[in-house]
């Protein structure tokens, strides 16, 4: 560790669950210090991703290497390396959060003393030092994710990986979440990062990978993605009616590149914003729309995923 | 292997904490000693309350033999330590055993001094109540020093000059004769008695080998309750081998099974006298035999897929065994196929194990120990395979 390769570098990653392949040849690597973000949508093949790079699922293809060495389900040097936080909260709710830690550091071969601390140590930093002696099946939902979060970088991983941590917490523990993983990273720690929300990635995230349907569809900074759909506004107009037909129409007015419909919202993407606001009114107004409103927005990760996928990162 | 106690050691500290290994080890066994006391208490427990050392007898030898066997329980009861009834004929005898007159009745066969006296053997047969098995064995024993006494010459001699068969000048040759002739009573089926458990010990065995079958499928079954909680993903990411979380739930089964039947056992030998045997025996029977059912109940979680659907396939697997093996209705020796599979079977075997360690000793349940333990390798082999398998996805 510390060295001058990558922490992570995967290279070809493919996984078929019967007749849908999953994972499409995803490859990226992780710099130690570095924080990289999957963002995609539901079912993008996220999590099955992060789990052949963590060796819990066999990959059909493609090759994992963690500070060089290679990752398969029984390979146990890589694996002492990898600090994974599930998806789904995945901690013994009979078990105190201390006990929980406990267990799992033992598993990584930490005794005595040094465990001791280094509980203490994790406690304070997922906020649950008061709460340490209570069962987790008392915590409320965003304590048992901190609590979550904790065993999974109690063994100070060389890498880092959550996968989407935050999903079902408080603006507050949200923010507190984001800002430990702002003092590891800023330690040291490489971070593989996973989400659907677009602000997490933009305030997290060194380099992004835009994932969806199995393929990264592109990757780099903030500002590199941003540029790589040139000049670009989104339209965010809130509204109630038939969206998903009339996005359909929007996308046909000239000037635009790429339209979505969800929940309460239409999300226009175009040349010009200013443009193509009245005749996207217009035609609003002509199907029977009732628009509450309208706002254009500089270009954005949101901006970029609607750009290459031709959806909303939230459906 | 030290992954392997980490984890059967947090899982034991779980079921302490949400009170399952109480239930398990403590509770259930206690109550179903308890359920056996009420249900077969009076049948087991009613032989300490005192020895019932009433013997029967049917002579239909009435030759010098059968004179001197006949004077022999005489003497006993003259001593008051017995009593001794005759019978005319041996469907009385058979009768007053059943009636629970006597707890044991010899049955001297016609021409059983003769036979002797011309170099054959002879045989006493016992007839023993099923529930006075002291009794019977007492009654075993008696037949058993007269027969060795008749094999030293200078009986078979007296006999012979009391029936004024031969002159006292022969007396020399008949003795040698009589040394060398074969054991002058063989005592027919003494094997066939000793070495059975009662029936009401050898059900109560089984039964608790069948609750064992729910009892030793904890630890696959709390595999796959981790898988459904999320907590085998994060064991499957550490750094410690697959095989060490397969090892470590056996561990827990292991613990849970025996503890849970040794307090079984202790329970049913306090609370209603049931005879197990020999502690040493005892233990060697049940530590093979809890991971002979570990071993199979590990390989039929390894086929389910969540816990519920495990905990079904384990009730029906040790439903199947307990009737294959004899538990709910006595299979006969003379029931081929089925007699011969019951011996495939923990239930059966711990039974077996169990008969041969009362009558014969440690030593005699050594092969059932073998192959309750066969089993268990066995089943494990096929046990690791499947769960390996099933932890690859
Ligand atoms: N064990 C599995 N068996 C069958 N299909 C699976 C399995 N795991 C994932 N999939 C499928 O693979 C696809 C990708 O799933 P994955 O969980 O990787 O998506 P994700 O990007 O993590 O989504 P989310 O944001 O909802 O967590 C989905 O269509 C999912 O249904
Ligand atoms: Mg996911």
């Amino acid at each position: 560790m510390g060295g001058n390769g990558p922490v992570l570098e995967a290279v070809g990653l493919r996984k078929r669950f019967g007749d849908l392949e999953a994972v499409r040849g995803v490859g990226f690597t992780i710099d130690p210090g570095e924080t990289y973000g999957l963002l995609g949508p539901n079912g993008a093949g996220k999590t099955t991703t992060i789990s052949m790079v963590s060796g819990l699922l066999e990959k059909d293809a493609g090759e994992v290497t963690i500070a060089g060495l290679p990752v398969t389900t029984t390979a146990l040097e890589p694996k002492r390396l990898v600090g994974l936080v599930p998806q789904e909260v995945a901690i013994y709710p009979d078990l105190t959060a201390r006990e929980n830690l406990r267990f799992f550091g033992r598993l990584y071969e930490m005794t005595g003393k040094a465990l001791a601390q280094r509980i203490d140590e994790v406690l304070a930093v997922i906020g649950l030092s008061d709460r340490a002696d209570d069962r987790a099946k008392d915590f409320s939902g965003g304590m048992k994710r901190r609590l979550n979060i904790g065993i999974g970088l109690l063994h100070r991983p060389a890498l880092l990986i959550l996968d989407e941590p935050t999903v079902g917490v408080d603006p507050q523990s949200r923010n507190a979440i984001l800002e430990s993983i702002e003092e590891l990273s800023a330690e040291g720690m490489a971070v593989l990062y996973t989400t659907h929300y677009m602000e997490e990635a933009e305030r997290l995230c060194d380099r992004v990978g835009i994932i969806d349907q199995g393929e990264i569809r592109a990757e780099g900074t903030r500002r590199q993605l941003v540029e790589s759909i040139g000049e670009q506004d989104r339209l965010r107009i809130e509204a109630s009616g038939p969206l998903r037909e009339v996005s359909a129409r929007l996308g046909e007015l000239p000037g635009v590149t790429g339209t979505s419909a969800g929940d309460g919202v239409v999300e226009v993407l175009a040349d010009d914003g200013g443009a193509i606001l009245s005749p996207a009114l217009a035609l609003l107004a002509a199907a029977g729309v009732a628009v509450s409103s309208v706002t254009i927005e500089e270009p954005d990760l949101e901006a970029v995923f609607l750009h290459l996928t031709g959806k909303a990162l939230r459906d | 292997m030290r992954a392997a106690w980490i984890i059967a050691m947090k899982d034991l500290a779980l079921r302490i904490r949400d009170r399952s290994l109480f239930v398990l080890a403590i509770i259930a066994p206690l109550v179903l000693a308890l359920v056996f006391d009420v249900v077969f208490g009076g049948t087991v427990g009613g032989e300490d309350a005192g020895l019932d050392l009433s013997f029967g007898v049917v002579d239909l030898d009435a030759g010098p033999l059968s004179d001197s066997f006949v004077s022999t329980l005489d003497s006993i009861a003259a001593d008051g330590l017995a009593t001794v009834t005759g019978f005319g004929s041996s469907a009385e005898a058979v009768a007053a055993v059943e009636a629970g007159e006597v707890a044991a009745a010899f049955m001297l066969p016609a021409g059983m001094s003769a036979g002797y006296l011309a170099g054959g053997g002879a045989e006493i047969e016992i007839v023993g109540d099923v529930d006075a098995p002291t009794t019977v064995g007492i009654a075993t024993s008696i037949a058993d020093g007269f027969a060795s006494a008749s094999r030293t010459g200078a009986m078979a001699a007296a006999t012979a000059l009391a029936g004024g068969a031969i002159g006292p000048g022969d007396m020399a040759e008949v003795a040698v004769e009589a040394a060398a002739a074969p054991p002058p009573v063989t005592l027919g089926n003494i094997d066939a008695v000793t070495r059975q458990l009662q029936p009401p010990t050898s059900f109560v065995a089984g039964l608790a080998i069948f609750f064992m079958f729910f009892v030793a499928g904890a630890g696959v079954t709390s595999m796959l309750e981790e898988r459904s909680e999320g907590t085998l993903g994060r064991l499957l990411v550490a750094p410690i081998g697959r095989g060490s979380i397969l090892a470590g739930k056996s561990i827990t089964s292991i613990i849970i099974g025996v503890g849970s039947l040794a307090i079984l056992v202790v329970a049913s030998a306090y609370l209603m006298g049931a005879e197990w045997g020999p502690p040493l025996g005892v233990a060697g029977l049940v530590v093979s035999a809890v991971l002979a059912v570990v071993g199979l109940m590990s390989l039929v979680g390894g086929l389910a897929r969540t816990p519920e659907h495990s905990a079904n396939l384990q009730a029906i697997v040790g439903v199947t065994f307990a009737m294959l093996g004899g538990t709910f209705v006595p299979i006969a020796p003379g029931e081929g196929i089925l007699a011969t599979l019951q011996y495939l079977t923990p239930n059966g075997l711990f039974v077996r194990g169990l008969g041969d360690l009362a009558g014969a000793g440690v030593s005699a349940a050594v092969p059932t120990m073998l192959s309750l333990l066969a089993i268990a390798a066995v089943a494990g082999v096929f046990a690791v395979v499947v769960v390996a398998r099933r932890l690859q996805r």
